[in-house]
């Protein structure tokens, strides 16, 4: 039972990671797109600029609450995919070093190596977390130990791969909802200019997926049904919402879409954190979890932590709203 | 190399590369803190030109802060699988709490304060500023919490092979964990202030920013001497007298003491020869030893000898550390005494002796702290968990050793690159001056 909901925490936190860091990794999907110039890339980046640093802090706490909760997953999983979990750190020290020092010389081929580098390290998080996510999925050939005995290589299945392709379409399309909200003139206009096109691809990619998903796993619990009307539901609002101008209903209707998906995949996962491979029965499950006295403290604090986290980040946040101008 | 080796080389690296930044954030926090608060709701402009310019020194401490610290939090995972495996149950708990009472708190409001575009901060922006300093000690505690555990294991038991916890309340409020938060906060003041000083006594050498280098000079200079004074004795005294207790091998390493003795001596130099068991060319203080440790003269300290050498910390480093940490502080408490002395005789801005001293101190507590961090750490071996767990054994089952020396260069290159662009950054920073003349 406390297992149940350590693993439900762990999911919380995961999407609290997703909607909020992915609109970050989202705008810098599409930063190249929606902005021509120094000025335009910049203004992209401000509109994150408050933002970005506590967002990452959802991961670094999915991480610590892992850690506590589920210490026999958390082992397995981060040195069993060890090099692509050292390659996703430095792709996220890299992604921090640009945010920060971008703006600290005033020299235009300064700005554009550093929004290169942004791009790149953004675009390869989203990859590898997608890649992550589907061999989540699909399992991974574990000992009794539960430690991985895979390759390299085999992480890089068609699966995962589709997965990785698919993450990174889902965000940018996120993160072109939130440029409309935080950001005034063309770079917000090209971003709506975008928002069709990433919908049709988001959508026939999801199809494909939903497919695959039923080829690598068994049935999922009936219940799960409901998911995919949510998911497509949300697809829908986010495609007449952004046609409407109804700015913040598309920014919502991205982030119910992207939910749904998480949703999902933790429905089709549960009872199991890190599922063996093939056909994901076995693994290291929530009965794998820590003592009960350790799951009763570290519940209280990742959940009641979060949700006083949650009303303040919130007031504050409230009054950074408004939009960024291209300077 | 084995991969053990390999594994803790990385660790080391990134850790002391890591903690370089929060030695920065702990400690000039307070002084971003006061001065947006006195230019908040006093309209000091002086203080005003000082809190924009820590502030943006201290955001650069901060992202540093931030992207170093993400890998230390996962190569528990990656390189340390075992000792996650087995303890994470335990020492998971405060680095949960760390992420979510300190981190987002920082990060949050350090948003606010870094958005702040008026002259005049408003009142939210002065209250982020207070909780923006309270999130960084509080980092820092969680993370010495953690440590603690290592050091001196309480409020747990052994399930097998697992690590039970048993009381959350003795792990935060265990003896250990107090005593080593004081101190290692004290020491990041006192680098704060090293810092403060040394940047005041930059301008007043170079003709510039009178007014506000002299400000920073005093308001160094006095905490500085505070401190460095509070390092030594309660703090340093109680972490001394708990490793007396509880790690006494920990101690003689320290000490370079091979043989047990009563009215054993401190060294205040000397080299240790650990394959003659001796300290090569000492300079003694006898007794001294006994009492620091026992409070008695005569106490009875027990020596290296008296364990076997599977037991023994790596002697040389940890020695060395250990003299270099108290070393360094006792010449900033002289430094800072001899400050505040001139500044009583309202000589301190003119002896241009003594700013040059004050000055080519700063990256001085740097050495300081991280040589205190390794006394801790490398004196703690063989052992990861203190008596429970060896090191050697800690580490990922599925992680070689040549995977771990890619990881381990790559970490090099990203940490030279940063390294770099941190000081340029900082440099220039200094160079621009606090005034509006050089700001943006």
């Amino acid at each position: 039972m406390l297992g149940t909901l350590a693993f439900a925490t762990i999911a919380l936190l995961v999407t609290g990671y997703v909607l909020l860091d992915g609109y970050d990794l989202g705008i810098a999907a599409i930063a190249p797109l929606i902005g021509r110039n120094a000025q335009e890339r910049g203004a992209a980046m401000a509109s994150i600029g408050p933002f970005w640093n506590g967002n990452e802090v959802w991961l670094i706490v999915a991480g610590a609450a892992l850690f506590a909760l589920f210490p026999v997953a958390y082992a397995s999983s981060f040195s069993g995919f060890y090099l692509p979990f050292i390659v996703v750190l430095w792709m996220l020290m890299f992604r921090g070093i640009a945010m920060e020092l971008r703006d600290h010389l005033d020299s235009d081929l300064w700005r554009q190596f550093w929004d290169a580098a942004f791009w790149l390290s953004s675009v390869a998080l989203m990859a590898l977390f997608g890649v992550a996510l589907g061999n989540l999925v699909r399992g991974v050939p574990l000992d009794r130990h539960g430690y991985f005995t895979g390759t390299f290589a085999f992480l890089l299945n068609p699966y995962a791969l589709l997965v990785g392709v698919f993450a990174i379409v889902a965000l940018a399309q996120h993160g072109a909802a939130f440029a409309r909200l935080r950001i005034e003139g063309a770079p917000a206009e090209r971003a709506a200019r975008l928002q069709p096109g990433l919908w049709w691809i988001a959508l026939v990619l999801y199809v494909a997926l939903t497919a695959a998903t039923f080829a690598v796993r068994a049935m999922p619990p009936t219940w799960l049904i409901v998911m995919p009307i949510i998911s497509l539901l949300g697809l829908l609002v986010l495609r007449h919402a952004s046609r409407t101008q109804h700015l913040r209903r598309a920014f919502a209707a991205s982030a119910i879409f992207l939910t749904s998906l998480l949703v999902e995949a933790a429905g089709t996962l549960y009872p199991y954190l890190l599922p063996s491979f093939p056909g994901g029965r076995g693994g290291i499950s929530v009965a794998d979890a820590a003592p009960p006295s350790s799951l009763a403290v570290g519940l209280v604090v990742t959940l009641g932590g979060t949700m006083c986290v949650l009303i303040y980040a919130v007031a504050v946040w409230r009054g950074l709203s408004g939009k960024v101008r291209v300077e | 190399m084995d991969a053990a080796a390999v594994d803790r080389l990385q660790f080391a690296f990134t850790v002391m590369f890591h903690y370089l930044f929060p030695i920065g954030t702990m400690g000039l926090a307070p002084f971003v803190a006061v001065y947006t608060w006195k230019s908040a709701f006093s309209g000091d402009s002086g203080a005003a030109q000082a809190a924009r310019f820590w502030t943006r020194i201290f955001a650069i401490n901060f992202a540093a802060g931030v992207v170093t610290g993400i890998p230390m939090e996962f190569q528990f995972g990656t390189n340390w699988a075992e000792f996650s495996r087995r303890t994470g149950a335990v020492v998971g708990q405060p680095l949960a709490m760390e992420g979510v009472f300190a981190f987002f708190l920082e990060s949050v409001f350090l948003g606010v304060l870094l958005y702040n575009r008026r002259d005049r901060p408003s009142p939210l922006v002065a209250w982020s500023a207070v909780l923006v300093c309270l999130g960084s000690w509080l980092s820092g505690f969680f993370i010495v919490a953690t440590n603690a555990w290592m050091q001196h294991p309480v409020g747990y038991v052994m399930e097998g092979d697992h690590a039970r916890l048993v009381s959350i309340g003795a792990l935060l409020f265990s003896t250990w964990a107090w005593w080593q938060f004081a101190h290692v906060l004290t020491g990041a003041l006192l680098a704060g202030c090293m810092i403060v000083a040394g940047c005041g006594a930059y301008y007043l050498l170079s003709g510039r920013e009178r007014e506000l280098g002299r400000r920073f000079v005093r308001a160094g200079s006095i905490g500085a001497l505070v401190f460095a004074t509070i390092a030594a004795f309660p703090t340093g005294d109680g972490n001394a007298k708990d490793v007396t207790q509880y790690q006494p091998i920990k101690l003689a390493a320290m000490e370079g003491l091979f043989r047990s003795s009563p009215h054993a001596p401190l060294a205040i130099i000397g080299m240790p020869d650990t394959v003659q068991g001796i300290l090569v060319d000492p300079i003694y203080v006898p007794s001294l030893l006994s009492f620091l440790a026992y409070g008695n003269f005569s106490a009875s300290v027990e020596g290296l000898s008296a364990y076997p050498a599977s037991q023994w910390p790596p002697i040389e480093l940890t020695y060395y550390a250990y003299h270099v940490m108290v070393g360094l502080g006792t010449i900033f408490g002289f430094v800072a005494a001899l400050a505040c002395i001139a500044l009583a005789l309202r000589k301190l801005y003119e002896a241009r002796w003594l700013l040059w001293a004050l000055m080519l101190l700063m990256p001085f507590p740097y050495i300081a702290n991280e040589a205190g961090w390794m006394v801790s750490e490398v004196g703690r071996q063989p052992w990861i968990v203190y008596g429970v767990l060896r090191t050697a054994q800690a580490t990922s089952p599925t992680v070689n050793s040549g995977e771990a020396t890619f990881t381990l260069i790559g970490f090099a290159g990203m940490y030279f690159l940063l390294g770099v662009l941190f000081i340029l950054l900082v440099l220039r920073e200094i160079g621009r001056g606090p005034s509006p003349e050089g700001a943006p």
